[in-house]
């Protein structure tokens, strides 16, 4: 019995070790230009368990670095894709997407009439 | 084998040689992104290609040489470059500017918070209202604390009015501009820098040398340009709140947004207070430190874009009275009916201004662009029983022609300006009663091409006293590298003194003004040239910046202190008095957190005095800077830290009121340390910081304080701060813009 108890407690630290606790990730995004890159990170900076979020305009890479515990990657993904921009293979809310505005929709930065 | 192996790599090499690279940006005033998809043409050889994700492009240089590059984007104004033999090197750094913007508007973008713009061929510190917030600068004169080319001392210990010097040089013979309208000059150039607050500016350019013709021939020494807020990119709301513990209290307020459906239309309005009534002598010299007093502004301005039409205009108002000397002066009763020292000092302006700007339909480098300025100043001042009065009726016109010779390699300005300034000024019992109505045309030329920019200007201006004086000026700036950039500025400045105003600070000393005989107009001549050299250090973006600068002055009104120990002697002089300035900036990042910029300045500024050549007094030789700043990943927090380090200058003689001398007449080497600490938390900011952290004073900043009215008063010997440390703290609460000038495509 006790080898049991000192089997079982030595497999649930080495579990608890196995798992990070603080996990640093980069997402890709459409995120075009600076106005997204402030909305991006204003939400998640005030995500309680984000410890910080830095988006980089020209790459369009989203670096997060989150506590496992309070929060998860999908969730983080699940924001970004509530504003309206992908997160690596999930895709932008339809909704909040058209309500961005024009520099901020795909190639925004490109694609405008020309006077 | 192996030959065919090392043959067919020379070849690869070869080619790779011969291939011609570039990257494609696209900017609007807000910033600078690179295009995908952007078209590039050779006309004569017939190649095409587009750029990639990372707007870069690259192809083999044709057989069929000189050709013409042709970009085009979507939304962007095409560019045309040379392609010539010399380009199997290039690699080139194309920025296409958006339809939106009107071809005069310089560009410049943002790589961190203090930049220096690498597209414009002048010189241009840019300092961004980030760096702004690293030091809670409350006005004008508090916002170069963190930037080393741009010193801000105290001329006198009575009076608080901080001057600016660029390169040694008073601040009178650096240009301020506000947005491009020549002002604080006149009767402003002594107290001016109070009346513009932090929170309304977007931004400073500072320009070391004579600046470019269009803006007009007072740029002697250097330029400074502030770009306040604009209605249609500022906060919706914008609410600041600062105190600190000398007892000053301010708040400063301003809003702006569009109106109507069509969005063409917006304003701003903007309005600042501040009050100090503590009575503060930590000294104990029976003067008050700093003066009491309140000052207030405001300002409203307007903004409208179309398609061919453009302009803005405003109005701002400001006033400001202070009461400084001894603690038993008391402001409500009369000068003459008191014992005491007392300092007065009340200025008020209103000021308008307008601009605007024609485009051409088919013709997007051609613009015709017109600044209309008009201004009512007055300032009074009060020294004990020494007194100015002045007041000032200015107008000013310039309209600036833009076009282009060919293709966009040939760009010329031209244009005609006119100042009209009436002065009105008395000291004591002498007056200076001046008209000044100055026409003038300049032209100026800019070559483009791919490695060198070249502009070459020369305005003639017509002055009603003084004649015609011609300004001619040239600035030159050559890519060496992709990484590296040399300029050279020469040219020539002039303004006409206004002796009183400019000195004012002098009248807090018994020491007698002897006036100068006439009035001639100040002219100099400054050329330099400056090394910008980026690279990477930790994998990080790093810089390094050298410059040097030599001004000298054909005819200077010289401020003599060495003549006689009991007199201030105003004289013109035509003799040697020049200024050499060497700074060397390093700008380097620790880690993705912490940045770090060092400095050292040294100058040597000398005139001749009492007939001898001798260096200027209080322009320390040498002088450190440190700038420490962290900024956690999250944005939610900043600390700021600067240290300077000032060298030993020298101090004019003066008779103490035991009848010597004095015998301390080179000031001692001293630090200014300030540091800050910022919480970001969702649309607010908290701030808490400290000045002269170090509480280093200057002892006895003020000679025979015992004796205000004798002849060996002397508040002007002041070489170091006054005060000592000073905490303060702050919020700031803010609304962003809501239909911020991003809708691309929707105009």
């Amino acid at each position: 019995m006790k080898n049991l108890v000192v089997l079982v407690f030595a497999l649930f630290t080495l579990t608890a070790f196995g798992q990070k606790k603080v996990e640093e990730v980069i997402i890709q995004t459409t995120a075009e230009c600076n106005e997204c890159k402030e909305r991006i990170e204003n939400k998640l900076n005030y995500t309680k368990g984000v410890k910080f979020a830095d988006l980089d305009v020209l790459s369009k890479k989203l670096t997060v670095k989150f506590k496992t515990k309070n929060i998860t990657l999908q969730e983080i993904k699940t924001i970004v894709s509530e504003l309206g921009y992908d997160a690596d293979d999930t895709k932008a809310n339809q909704e909040a997407y058209k309500s961005l505005p024009e520099c901020c929709k795909v190639a925004g930065m490109e694609h405008t009439e020309g006077k | 084998m192996k030959y065919l192996l090392y043959l067919s790599f020379i070849l690869f090499s070869f080619g790779s040689f011969t291939q011609v690279r570039g990257i494609v940006y696209g900017s609007d005033t807000l910033q600078k992104s690179k295009i995908f998809g952007a078209r590039i043409v050779l006309l004569q050889n017939d190649i095409k290609l587009i750029t990639d994700e990372e707007g870069k492009f690259e192809f083999n240089l044709p057989k069929n040489l000189p050709d013409t590059m042709v970009i085009k984007a979507m939304g962007y104004y095409p560019d045309t470059l040379f392609l010539g033999k010399e380009d199997r090197f290039s690699n080139f750094q194309i920025v296409l500017y958006s339809v939106q913007l009107i071809p005069e508007i310089v560009v410049s973008y943002k790589k961190g918070t203090k930049s220096i713009s690498k597209l414009k061929s002048l010189l241009v510190e840019e300092i961004s209202s980030d760096e702004l917030k690293k030091a809670a600068c409350c006005n004008l004169s508090e916002s170069f604390e963190t930037n080393a080319s741009v010193d801000v001392s105290i001329s006198d210990a009575v009076s608080g009015a901080k001057q600016i010097q660029m390169m040694g040089l008073a601040g009178v013979y650096t240009q301020i501009q506000m947005e491009n309208i020549p002002y604080l000059r006149g009767l402003e150039s002594a107290f001016g820098l109070n009346s513009i607050p932090g929170t309304w500016v977007n931004s400073i350019q500072i320009t070391k040398g004579t600046g470019t013709v269009v803006n007009g021939y007072e740029s002697m020494a250097g330029l400074i340009n502030i770009e306040i807020k604009k209605p249609d990119e500022m906060e919706g709301l914008f609410v600041n709140g600062y105190g600190n513990i000398f007892g000053r209290g301010e708040l400063n307020l301003h809003s702006g947004m569009h109106l109507g459906k069509s969005k063409k239309w917006s304003t701003g309005i903007f309005a600042h207070g501040s009050t100090l009534q503590a009575k503060l002598d930590q000294n104990n010299d029976g003067f008050k430190d700093i003066p009491t007093g309140y000052n207030a502004a405001f300002m409203n301005r307007w903004s409208y874009h179309g398609n061919r039409f453009e302009t803005q205009f405003g109005i701002n108002t400001y006033i400001d009275e202070k009461v400084g000397g001894q603690l038993n002066f008391s402001r409500s009763l009369p000068i003459t009916t008191q014992s005491a020292y007392g300092v007065l000092n009340k200025t008020k302006h209103i000021d308008v201004f307008a601009k605007t700007g024609f485009l051409f339909k088919g013709k997007p480098f051609r613009s015709i662009g017109i600044l209309y300025n008009v201004k009512y100043q007055e300032t009074d001042a009060i020294f004990g029983l020494r007194n100015f009065k002045g007041i000032e009726k200015r107008a000013y016109i310039n309209a600036i022609y833009d076009d282009i010779i060919g293709s966009t390699l040939h760009k010329t300005r031209m244009g005609i300006s006119a100042v009209y300034a009436d002065f009105s000024q008395n000291q004591d019992s002498i007056s200076d009663d001046r008209l000044e109505i100055v026409p003038g045309v300049f032209g100026e030329y800019t070559y483009t091409g791919i490695r060198l920019v070249n502009v070459i200007g020369a305005r003639l201006d017509y002055h009603n006293l003084y004649g015609a004086i011609f300004s001619p000026r040239l600035h030159t700036k050559y890519t060496l590298s992709e990484k590296t950039d040399l300029r050279f500025t020469a040219g020539r400045g002039w303004r006409v003194p206004n002796y009183m105003i400019d000195n004012l600070s002098l009248l807090a000393t018994g020491r007698t003004w002897v006036a100068p005989a006439e009035i001639k107009p100040e002219i100099s001549w400054n050329i330099g040239g400056s090394i910008v050299q980026e690279f990477k250090f930790l994998k990080q973006k790093a810089s390094i910046v050298l410059d040097y600068y030599y001004t000298f002055f054909e005819n200077q009104l010289v401020v003599d202190r060495d003549v006689s120990k009991s007199t201030i002697v105003f004289t013109n002089l035509a003799d040697k008095s020049y200024s050499h300035s060497f700074q060397a900036e390093l700008a380097f990042a620790l880690s993705k957190t912490i940045d770090v910029r060092a400095a050292y300045k040294y100058l040597d500024v000398k005139a001749i005095y009492n007939s001898l050549l001798q260096a200027k007094v209080m322009v320390p030789t040498h002088r450190g800077f440190l700038n420490l700043g962290y900024h956690s990943r999250n944005k939610r927090w900043s600390v700021d830290a600067t240290g300077s380090l000032f060298g030993k200058s020298r101090l004019p003689l003066t008779l103490l009121s035991n009848g010597l001398s004095t015998t301390q007449n080179e000031s001692f080497v001293f630090p200014m340390i300030s540091g800050q600490i910022t919480h970001v938390y969702k649309k607010w900011e908290f701030y808490i910081g400290g000045e002269n952290l170090g509480n280093y004073t200057q002892n006895n900043p003020i000679l025979d304080a015992a004796n205000p009215f004798s002849t060996t008063f002397d508040a002007t010997r002041v070489w170091a701060p006054v005060m000592g440390t000073m905490i303060y703290g702050g919020f700031r609460y803010s609304i962003p813009h809501k239909e911020l000038k991003k809708e691309v495509g929707n105009l």
